[in-house]
C-alpha cells in the first residue's frame, strides 16, 4: 500500500507534513534516524504509522510521566488499543502482568527508569521489537548530565548489534546535541533529516524592567487588556500560585499548574484549556512538552528560562495552527542570577560527595542520604551516577563542570535579552542553523506592534456560573434540557 | 478556620498530655503503636489519616497561627496549653464529623471510581464515546468497566437512576450545603470540566486545607448514609462497598487478635507466636479499641470499670500514672484497656 493511503486509513489525514515521510521511509528500510521537526510539526506520526506497517512492537522511550499518558490518552482516542504505558502509575500487580504480556502491543510507552529494570530488560530481550523510539532526544544531553543520568545509559541497554533501528525525535537539538544524541544511543550512521527550528508564525517580544514588581504589575496590565489564550511560564510552585491568584481576583480565568498538583486537577485545567474555558494557565516548565492545543496565542516567560532548549520549547507552544502568535520574554534586572541559582539550587555539591563516600566506607547504601535529608532525590540521583563511573576526585571536577555548563546555559538565553539585533536570528543560531527568512513583525528588535499580532481582550465574562449541587450534577447526567 | 477548629479539638482531647508533634501524627495516620493507642485513649477516631500528605512546614504555620491569636500556648518541654480563648471557640464551633479510623483514605477510591463513571455517562448520554478519562489508575478504570457492563449502561436507564440515588443520599447527608458544592465540583463530563482546588478555593472563598478538610468529610458522611441504607442506593453502594474498613488492625495485631478470638490466652499467644507478653498485650489493646463486641468485663470488673471513669472526671486526666494512683488494683494493661474501650461500656 502507497504511505499516504495508510496515513489517510489509520489517521485520517491527506498529506504529510514536510520531512515525515523521509522518516518514515528511511525507519522502514532498517535505518537509524535521527529527525529534527520543529514543535507541533507531527514527531509522534513518525513512530505511529510505521507501527500499522510493522507486524511486532514499537518500543517509544519518553522521558515525562505526565507526557507519556497524554500520548497513550491520544492514542486510545484514535481507537488504538493495544497501546500501553510502563511507568510508575501500574502497581506491582499490574506492572507483573503488563511485563507478562507486553509482545502483545503494538506501541510501549516507557521511562528510561523503567527501562533499566532487570525484569523488563529479561522481558525485552526475549521479544523481537520493530522500532526504538526515543522521543524528545535532547533529553539525552540537557537532562542526562543534569536530572535525568538514566537517559544516558539507554544506549548501554539497547546494544549495539541485533537490535531494530532506532529513531531519535526533538524539537530543540543543536548541533553539539545531535552529536551526543548520535554516540550516546550508539546510533549506526543515522539518517538525519534537521527542518529549521524556526517557528516563523510565533513573534518574539521582550520586555525589560527595573524591579520584579514591575513586571507583575505588566503582566497584570497586559494580560486584562489582550486576548488569550496564553501561558504564563514562572519558576516557583508558589509563584504560579500567587500570580495565578491574583488575575483570578482582576477577573481572569486562570489557573496554576505545576509539577506537584493533584493529578486531578491537571485533568481539569488540560480539559478547561482545550474547551476553551480557561484562558491562561500560569505554569512552571512543567507544562510544556506534548501540550496540545492549537490556538494558544501568548506564550509570556516571567522568568528567564534556564537555556534555550527550554525556551524553544515553550514558546513552541504557541501557534500550532500556524497562525500569528507572541512570546514575550520579560527581564528585570537580577533575574539572571535567579536563574542560575534556581538552576544549581537542587545540585550536589563537594560536601555530598564526602558524606557518600563515608556512607560507602561504613558499609552502608549512600542512598540512606535520602531518608536522612541530607539530599534532594534527584540531586543524589545524578551523585550516584557520576560516583559509579568515575573516581571521586573526577566527580568533583564534573559537578564543577556541570554547574559551570548550567551557569552558562543562563548567560545564553540572556543573550536574547542583551542583543539589539533580531532575536530570531540569535535563536536559530543557537541551534546551529541559518535564518533564511525573515517574518514580518519578526522580533522586537526588528521592530513589531503587539497589537498587530494579538486581540483586544473582549470582556466576556468567562466564569462558569455557580450552579449547586443539585443542579450540577443533573446537568452532568442527563444533559441540558 | 475549620482546619484551625479541628487543631483545637483534637488538642482539647489529648487534654495536654501529649506533644504539640501528636496531633500531626494523628491526622496524617502515623502507624506507630503510641499513634494508634492514642486514638482509643482520647477518643480520636474520626481525626486518623484525615490528611496523610499534610507537611511539617504546613503542619507548623497552621500552630503559628493558633499562637498567634491565643488559643494555644507551647511550652519549653514541647507540650502545649490551651487557653480561655481556646475554650470560648471550642464552646462556639460547630462540629464537623469525620469517620477517618474507618476510611483510611479508601473514601478517594470511592470517589474516583463515582468520577469515572459520570464522566462515561455524561459522554453517553451525549453520545460521544471517545474521551481522554479523567482517572488514569488502571484498577478503577476496570472496576468501572465492570460495573457499566454489570448495569446495562447502555440502555441509557442508568443516568437518572443515578441521578435520583446522589440526589437523595445527598439529601440525607447531613452536612453543609458547601461540601456537596465542593464534592460535586470535582467531577468532569461531557462539555463540563470540574474546578481545580484552587478554583473552587476562589469560588467559595476557602482555603486549601479547610477544602481538603470539608471535602473529606462530606465523602465520610455521605458514604456513611450509603452504607447503612445500601437497599435503597444500589449502584452507589456497589461503588463504596468493602471501602469502610471493619477490622481495623494492624499486620501484627491482626495474628494476635485472631488467636485470641479463638480462645487462647494473652500468655498462649505470647508462646505460639514467640513475642513479648508486653507486645501481646498492647495488640489485644488496639482489639478492645476497634472490636465492638469485645467483652471488657473478662478482664475488669463493671465495678473497677466505673472506678476508673470516675477517676478520669474527678482528676480530669487520662494519664496512666495518675490513674494507677488513685485506682493502685488495677494493672497498667487493664487500665490501657478501660481507656481504649472509652466510655461505651461505662454506660
Ligand atoms: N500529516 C499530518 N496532517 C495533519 N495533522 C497532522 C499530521 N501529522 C501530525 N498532525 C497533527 O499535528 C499535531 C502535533 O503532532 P505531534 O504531537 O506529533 O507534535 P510533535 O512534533 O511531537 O510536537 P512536540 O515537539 O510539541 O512534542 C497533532 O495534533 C497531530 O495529530
Ligand atoms: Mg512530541
Ligand atoms: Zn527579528
Amino acid at each position: 500500500m502507497q504511505l499516504e493511503s495508510i496515513l489517510n486509513k489509520y489517521f485520517g489525514y491527506s498529506n504529510f507534513r514536510p520531512g515525515q515521510k523521509e522518516v518514515i521511509e528511511n525507519v522502514l528500510q532498517g535505518q537509524d534516524v535521527i529527525a529534527l521537526l520543529p514543535t507541533g510539526m507531527g514527531k509522534s506520526l513518525c513512530y505511529q504509522l510505521p507501527g500499522y506497517i510493522f507486524d511486532k512492537p514499537v518500543l517509544i522511550i519518553s522521558p515525562l510521566l505526565s507526557l507519556m499518558q497524554d500520548q497513550v490518552d491520544q492514542m486510545k482516542q484514535f481507537k488504538e488499543k493495544r497501546v500501553i504505558a510502563l511507568n510508575s502509575f501500574l502497581n506491582p500487580a499490574q506492572k507483573r502482568t503488563t511485563i507478562h504480556y507486553l509482545h502483545n502491543y503494538r506501541f510501549i510507552f516507557i521511562s528510561p527508569e523503567m527501562l533499566l529494570q532487570e525484569h523488563v530488560q529479561q522481558k525485552l530481550n526475549s521479544m523481537e521489537l520493530s522500532l526504538i523510539v526515543v522521543d524528545e532526544a535532547h533529553c539525552i544531553s540537557q537532562w542526562g548530565f543534569d536530572f535525568r543520568p538514566d537517559y544516558l545509559r539507554i544506549g548501554q541497554v539497547i546494544g549495539k548489534v541485533n537490535r531494530p533501528p532506532i529513531l531519535a525525535l526533538s524539537a530543540t537539538a543543536t548541533t553539539k546535541v545531535l552529536r551526543d544524541i548520535e554516540s550516546y544511543l550508539n546510533m549506526d550512521g543515522p539518517y538525519k533529516f534537521i527542518h529549521s527550528v524556526d517557528r516563523p508564525n510565533i513573534h518574539l517580544g521582550k520586555m525589560l524592567f527595573q524591579g520584579r514588581e514591575d513586571k507583575i504589575d505588566w503582566i497584570m496590565d497586559h494580560v486584562s487588556k489582550s486576548a488569550g489564550p496564553g501561558i504564563i511560564y514562572t519558576q516557583s510552585r508558589s509563584k504560579t500560585e500567587s500570580l495565578s491568584g491574583r488575575l483570578l481576583q482582576a477577573g481572569i480565568s486562570c489557573a496554576a499548574y505545576h509539577g506537584g498538583m493533584d493529578p486531578l486537577d491537571r485533568q481539569f485545567i488540560q480539559q478547561q484549556f482545550i474547551d476553551g474555558s480557561l484562558e491562561w494557565i500560569v505554569a512552571t516548565n512543567a507544562f510544556g512538552m506534548g501540550v496540545h492545543k492549537q490556538n494558544v496565542r501568548q506564550v509570556i516567560h516571567e522568568s528567564l528560562p534556564s537555556n534555550m532548549a527550554n525556551y524553544m520549547q515553550e514558546i513552541g507552544r504557541a501557534g500550532r495552527d500556524g497562525k500569528d502568535s507572541l512570546a514575550i520574554l520579560l527581564y528585570a534586572e537580577g533575574d539572571e542570577e535567579f536563574a542560575k541559582f534556581v538552576g544549581i539550587d537542587d545540585y550536589p555539591v563537594d560536601a555530598h560527595v564526602d558524606s557518600y563516600l563515608s556512607y560507602r566506607s561504613r558499609n552502608e547504601q549512600p542512598s540512606s542520604m535520602i531518608q536522612n535529608g541530607e539530599i534532594s532525590e534527584t540531586a543524589f540521583r545524578v551523585l550516584d551516577y557520576w560516583m559509579n563511573q568515575l573516581q571521586p576526585a573526577e566527580v568533583r571536577q564534573q559537578l564543577t563542570s556541570m554547574k559551570y555548563e548550567k551557569m552558562r546555559a543562563v548567560e545564553e538565553v540572556m543573550e536574547l535579552i542583551d542583543t539589539n539585533k533580531c532575536m530570531r536570528e540569535k535563536l536559530v543560531h543557537y541551534f546551529g542553523q541559518t535564518l533564511d527568512n525573515t517574518p514580518n513583525d519578526c522580533c522586537q528588535c526588528c521592530g513589531m506592534d503587539y497589537g498587530k499580532i494579538i486581540h483586544r481582550r473582549e470582556n466576556d465574562a468567562t466564569y462558569p456560573h455557580l450552579l449547586n449541587w443539585k443542579d450540577r450534577i443533573e446537568i452532568l447526567l442527563l444533559g441540558n434540557s | 478556620m475549620i482546619f484551625h477548629h479541628i487543631l483545637l479539638q483534637i488538642f482539647h482531647n489529648f487534654n495536654q498530655e501529649r506533644s504539640i508533634s501528636a496531633p500531626f501524627h494523628l491526622l496524617r495516620g502515623k502507624r506507630s503503636g503510641q499513634t494508634v493507642q492514642d486514638v482509643g485513649i482520647y477518643q480520636l477516631h474520626q481525626y486518623f489519616g484525615i490528611l496523610p500528605k499534610l507537611t511539617r512546614t504546613k503542619y507548623n504555620e497552621e500552630l503559628s497561627t493558633l499562637i498567634e491569636n491565643q488559643s494555644l500556648i507551647v511550652k519549653d518541654d514541647g507540650f502545649y496549653e490551651l487557653t480561655r480563648n481556646a475554650d470560648e471557640q471550642l464552646k462556639k464551633m460547630q462540629k464537623l464529623s469525620l469517620d477517618g479510623w474507618h476510611y483510611r483514605g479508601n473514601e478517594h477510591i470511592y470517589f474516583a471510581r463515582l468520577s469515572l463513571i459520570i464522566q462515561t455517562l455524561s459522554h453517553q448520554r451525549a453520545g460521544q464515546m471517545t474521551f481522554v478519562p479523567i482517572q488514569k489508575d488502571e484498577q478503577v478504570q476496570q472496576w468501572a468497566k465492570g460495573f457499566l457492563k454489570a448495569n446495562q449502561y447502555k440502555g441509557g436507564q442508568l443516568q437518572p437512576r443515578l441521578l435520583n440515588e446522589i440526589h437523595s443520599s445527598l439529601e440525607q447527608t447531613n452536612v453543609e450545603e458547601s461540601g456537596k458544592n465542593i464534592l460535586i465540583l470535582r467531577l468532569s463530563g461531557y462539555g463540563s470540566s470540574g474546578l481545580t482546588w484552587q478554583q473552587i478555593g476562589f469560588q467559595e472563598n476557602m482555603n486549601d486545607i479547610d477544602l481538603q478538610v470539608i471535602y473529606i468529610a462530606t465523602l465520610h458522611n455521605w458514604m456513611n448514609i450509603i452504607l447503612a441504607n445500601s437497599e435503597y442506593f444500589p449502584l452507589l453502594h456497589q461503588m463504596a462497598d468493602g471501602l469502610r474498613i471493619k477490622n481495623p488492625l494492624t499486620g501484627s495485631a491482626f495474628h494476635s487478635a485472631e488467636l485470641f478470638n479463638n480462645g487462647h490466652s494473652i500468655e498462649e499467644i505470647s508462646k505460639i507466636r514467640n513475642l513479648k507478653l508486653s507486645t501481646i498485650e498492647d495488640h489485644i489493646v488496639e482489639l478492645a479499641m476497634n472490636e465492638p463486641h469485645f467483652k471488657l468485663e473478662q478482664f475488669v470488673s463493671t465495678v473497677d470499670i466505673k472506678k476508673v471513669f470516675t477517676a478520669v472526671d474527678d482528676y480530669n486526666t487520662r494519664k496512666l500514672k495518675v490513674l494507677h494512683e488513685v485506682v493502685p488494683h488495677l494493672t497498667y494493661f487493664q487500665l490501657r484497656l478501660v481507656l481504649a474501650r472509652g466510655e461505651q461500656d461505662a454506660t
